[in-house]
């Protein structure tokens, strides 16, 4: 056992241990940070999946931005909220729950075994990355090739990207407007 | 053959219709408009004046002159022509004019004696209805038509008994006085079956006259009861003649001429108030005391004597002693419970069923004109006497409520000493008193003494035995004498008892107006000897001359010795019932003997029916209440049960099996769209999650079971 | 050595807490944040399969994308949430069941 693998576990536990506590805690704000640890133990995860820049980028966006904006809404949807999020039964295993606790692991045992009998170890195209040598190496950093390529093979997409992302933020802007200002 | 009728006697029959359709109108006219005003008692007294005035014409134009009897179809059942017509003979206005002018006093009287009462309108409404119905009755051809007026009086007399029937004494004895009258109506009704029966006819011209069906042509022979006419009959129908055709037979078992005399019997009985049926007559003198003074003592209860005088040649000699028996019986009876009554109007309805008495038993022993002579009589001075006591007890009645004093106004015990402060009514009662204990120079003489006389030369030729009915009739007249004389000087002479019974009340008590007094002079020159007969010693009167006779009597010296026999036993009865009560001499009379109670208790026959008749008829009734409540109505109720067991089933069948299906389906449907129907919810969650299990089912179909 | 399936097995927990986080909670953000979880899966996904690409880069760059148009997401999501919040005072969306009126 590397110390490579000792870190993704330990990533690993972490992020499927935080989400968990997201998916039990009734607090919100204890979720909420829950939530934030996650996406580090996922950024983690990323760097050990070798794709450092969207590790960066996962704690840039996600913790600065969307966490950000979470904590906004959830303080300005006042005090109410607050309780009556707290008010929630405290039981993790409610029969309120159960349904979609039996869905979830539903969902789990299927994709555990799709994901088995998928067998990716050995898909051809993994295969053939081996044999070209199109495999990311430990000691790389491939943040210069992703600018090229996003300039180059991938621009199309990344201007829709833009566009969309534009779009998003007036609309954003366009719904949290106050009511008064539209007349 | 029919003659055309006279002009004279057009307006003869004119008139009469008038004299009874008069108080008619009179009572129409206070039914319809005059329901609460005063002018209702000078309408009917004004129409009973004008009926008096043409009952005298009619009277002097048919009195011993030809009978009108005339007719028209009435209705026809089957063959039988059933007429209704009028017929006028002696008998007929006799009444025809004795009644309106008896009701005219009374009328008069009327309007004083009710004028404070609440129900003035409705007493003077029913006095006309009475008139109406009483004129009607004594003037109609056929038995019919007489039984129907027969129970309108009835009915009239029912009304005004009970006029006061917030009293239930008045309810009960009104009732008591229908159920009796009931009882001799069937009577009357089923020989009226029996002689229609017999005869096909119901006039009583052609059944009762000179040369009637009853009288001439039928008889009993071996056991059976014939009518047989071997001849063309004419009977006379005013100026013409009615055919009967010739060789008419019919038969029937003799005894129902028996059940027929005895229907009739108890007819009379009833409405005259005769020995069995007499106990309502009393109690009736719960009404107005006007009332008791036309009805009850002078018109409607001579109705009786008045049908025994319609259909007298009906009756064999058996029957004839029955009614004579009977009417002794009853006078006697009615005397010696008048003797200690001290009900004021009591003792006047029993003496009047002890003149009824006399006057049934003048039918039974032939003397058939004394008889209906003595009821013109007694109507005038018995409705006087009544009237009398009515002022009296009026007055009475005002010293009770000015002093406000608990008393009965009719009990003799509260008077005394009114001669003074009453002087009319005194002498009036004196004169209407005489002549009904028949003392000489008043009509009561004339009439009375010819019925006594006749019942000794009847007795003489029967003898044995019916030597007993004069005898008890002279007793009763001495009986007579003695209560009239104690009712007369309790109330008239002595002191005033109410004032020594209560020093201090203050008593303002006179005759009343004209029109108390004037009634009460009418009637007192119409009780005195001058108006029937010139002789005041004569026992017969003009009248008599003008109605046949049926008896046969040996004129002797029978005829010289009981009228002074009588009389002298009379004036020993006055003196010794003033010796006993005004100087006190001898109490033997008020002595509570055997005797005493007896005769204070009505010989126990009111008591003797309540105990044994009423009970026996309300244990019957209770029994057939039984029987209807628990066999008739148990026997419905059965029915309904089984009916609603049945229905319950069909209920229950509905219900449960048609119903269920139908709420079977209802519910499946329902159920479905429950389920269909929590899919839309509005959750979005709920959504998601129906989703997700969707697609998971999917994917477990597909990978883990259709792969493998 | 990590091997593809233990990041897959890792990506399949995280969809599922994010899918149970989803269908069970009563509060819009933390369902916001369920649905965070479900796209950092799928992210992570395709992080873990760019590790053969090194010459185009596909997976990172989606990967990427898919970050950004997460964010976007996020904003306007989270508008919707303070508007429905201004409309019915509540943020449980079993209680926002009426449109409009």
């Amino acid at each position: 056992m590397s110390v490579v693998q000792l870190a993704f576990y330990f990533m690993a536990l972490v992020t499927l241990g935080s989400a968990l506590t997201v998916a039990i805690s009734k607090n919100l704000v204890r979720s909420i940070f829950m939530f934030f640890i996650t996406l580090f133990g996922l950024a983690g995860l990323y760097v050990l999946a070798l794709a450092d820049f969207v590790a960066v980028t996962q704690i840039v966006i996600y913790v600065g931005g969307i966490l950000v904006l979470i904590l906004f809404a959830f303080m300005l949807s006042g005090k109410e909220a607050l309780e009556a999020a707290q008010k929630q039964s405290s039981r993790f295993v409610s029969l309120k729950n159960l349904p979609s606790l039996l869905l979830a692991l539903f969902f789990l045992v299927v994709m555990i075994n799709v994901i088995f009998k998928a067998d990716v170890a050995n898909l051809q195209w993994l295969k053939e990355a081996n044999g070209t040598q199109n495999v990311i190496g430990v000691n790389e950093s491939m943040i210069n090739n992703i600018g090229v390529n996003l300039m180059t093979r991938y621009l199309l997409p990344f201007e829709a990207i833009s566009v969309l992302l534009m779009l998003a933020l007036v609309g954003a802007a366009h719904l949290s407007r106050k009511e008064d200002m539209r007349g | 053959m029919k003659e055309a009728i006279l002009p004279q006697e057009l307006q003869t029959i004119y008139l009469t219709i008038l004299i009874v359709l008069l108080p008619f109108a009179a009572f129409i006219l206070n039914f319809l408009f005059l329901n609460k005003s005063k002018a209702s008692g000078w309408v009917s007294t004004i129409a009973i004046l004008i009926s008096s005035i043409f009952s005298i014409f009619v009277f002097t134009a048919i009195w011993n002159g030809p009978v009108i009897h005339v007719q028209t179809i009435w209705f026809t059942i089957g063959d039988s022509q059933v007429h209704a017509g009028l017929l006028l003979n002696n008998l007929s206005v006799l009444m025809l004019a004795l009644v309106p002018l008896v009701a005219l006093p009374v009328h008069i009287y009327s309007t004083a004696y009710m004028k404070d009462d609440a129900g003035y309108g409705r007493y003077f409404r029913y006095l006309s209805f009475f008139c109406f119905s009483m004129l009607a009755l004594v003037v109609v051809d056929n038995l019919v038509l007489f039984y129907a007026f027969w129970e309108l009086v009835g009915f009239a007399s029912y009304l005004l008994i009970g006029f006061w029937f917030d009293r239930p004494a008045a309810v009960q004895a009104n009732k008591k006085a229908f159920i009796m009258n009931r009882i001799g109506d069937i009577g009357l009704l089923t020989a009226i079956i029996i002689i229609y029966t017999l005869f096909g006819t119901f006039d009583l011209e052609k059944l009762f006259g000179a040369e009637g069906f009853v009288t001439r042509y039928s008889y009993i022979e071996n056991g059976t009861w014939s009518f047989y006419l071997n001849h063309v009959l004419h009977v006379p129908v005013s100026r013409g003649w009615t055919v009967m055709a010739p060789h008419t037979v019919t038969q029937i078992p003799a005894i129902w001429q028996y059940v027929a005399f005895g229907g009739i019997f108890l007819g009379v009985a009833a409405k005259s108030a005769q020995f069995p049926l007499h106990t309502w007559l009393p109690d009736a003198m719960e009404g107005p005391t006007s009332v008791s003074a036309l009805i009850h003592a002078a018109t409607m209860v001579a109705a009786g004597v008045f049908l025994l005088g319609r259909v007298y040649p009906m009756f064999n000699t058996t029957e004839l002693n029955i009614l004579a028996a009977v009417g002794c019986f009853t006078a006697f009876m009615a005397a010696t419970i008048a003797l200690t009554q001290t009900d004021l109007k009591r003792i006047l309805a029993y003496s009047t069923i002890s003149q009824l008495g006399y006057m049934v038993m003048a039918m039974g022993i032939g003397a058939y004109a004394s008889s209906l002579f003595h009821l013109v009589t007694h109507a005038f001075f018995k409705c006087l006497l009544f009237l009398c006591a009515g002022i009296v007890i009026h007055q009475i009645k005002h010293v009770k409520e000015d002093n406000h004093l608990d008393i009965d106004p009719q009990d003799l015990a509260n008077m005394g000493g009114l001669r003074k402060k009453l002087p009319v009514t005194f002498v009036a009662t004196l004169i209407a008193g005489l002549a009904l204990i028949g003392l000489p120079l008043t009509s009561g003489y004339l009439s009375k003494e010819g019925i006594l006389v006749q019942a000794f030369e009847w007795a003489e030729l029967k003898g044995g035995a019916f030597m007993l009915i004069p005898v008890f009739a002279s007793i009763t007249s001495w009986l007579t004498a003695f209560y009239v004389a104690r009712m007369i000087l309790k109330v008239f002479y002595g002191d005033m008892n109410l004032s020594k019974l209560y020093p201090n009340i203050t008593i303002h008590i006179g005759d009343g107006g004209w029109r108390y007094q004037l009634p009460l002079i009418m009637l007192a020159l119409c009780s005195l000897f001058p108006l029937f007969s010139l002789n005041p010693l004569a026992h017969s009167g003009w009248l008599t001359g003008g109605l046949p006779q049926y008896g046969q009597y040996t004129a002797g010296l029978v005829e010289l010795m009981v009228p002074v026999i009588i009389n002298v036993g009379s004036i020993a009865m006055l003196y010794y019932a003033y010796m006993a009560y005004i100087k006190q001499r001898d109490k033997v009379a008020a002595q509570p003997s055997l005797l005493h109670r007896i005769s204070f208790n009505e010989w126990y026959i009111d008591a003797f029916y309540q105990r044994v008749i009423v009970r026996a008829v309300m244990t019957f009734s209770k029994a057939l209440y039984w029987f209807d409540l628990k066999v008739i109505d148990g026997l419905v109720n059965l029915f309904e049960r089984i009916a609603r067991c049945i229905a319950g089933a069909a209920a229950w069948f509905d219900k449960y099996i048609v119903d269920g299906l139908l709420h079977l389906a209802a519910a499946l449907v329902a159920y479905i769209g429950g389920i269909a129907r929590r899919f839309q919810n509005g959750k979005v969650q709920y959504y998601l999650f129906s989703m997700l299990l969707a697609v998971i089912v999917v994917f477990i179909l597909k990978i883990l079971i259709w792969n493998s | 050595m990590i091997t593809l399936t233990d990041f897959m097995v890792v990506s399949a927990v995280l969809f599922c807490t994010g899918l149970f986080i989803i269908v069970s909670k009563k509060n819009a953000i933390q369902i916001l944040i369920g649905i965070e979880l479900m796209l950092n899966a799928a992210i992570l996904n395709l992080v873990a399969f760019g590790k053969y690409d090194r010459v185009n880069n596909s997976g990172q760059i989606f990967a990427l994308f898919a970050i950004i148009l997460a964010a976007a997401t996020t904003a306007v999501a989270l508008a919707i949430i303070l508007n429905v919040y201004k409309q019915y005072k509540t943020i449980n969306p079993d209680q926002i069941k009426d449109l409009k009126d």
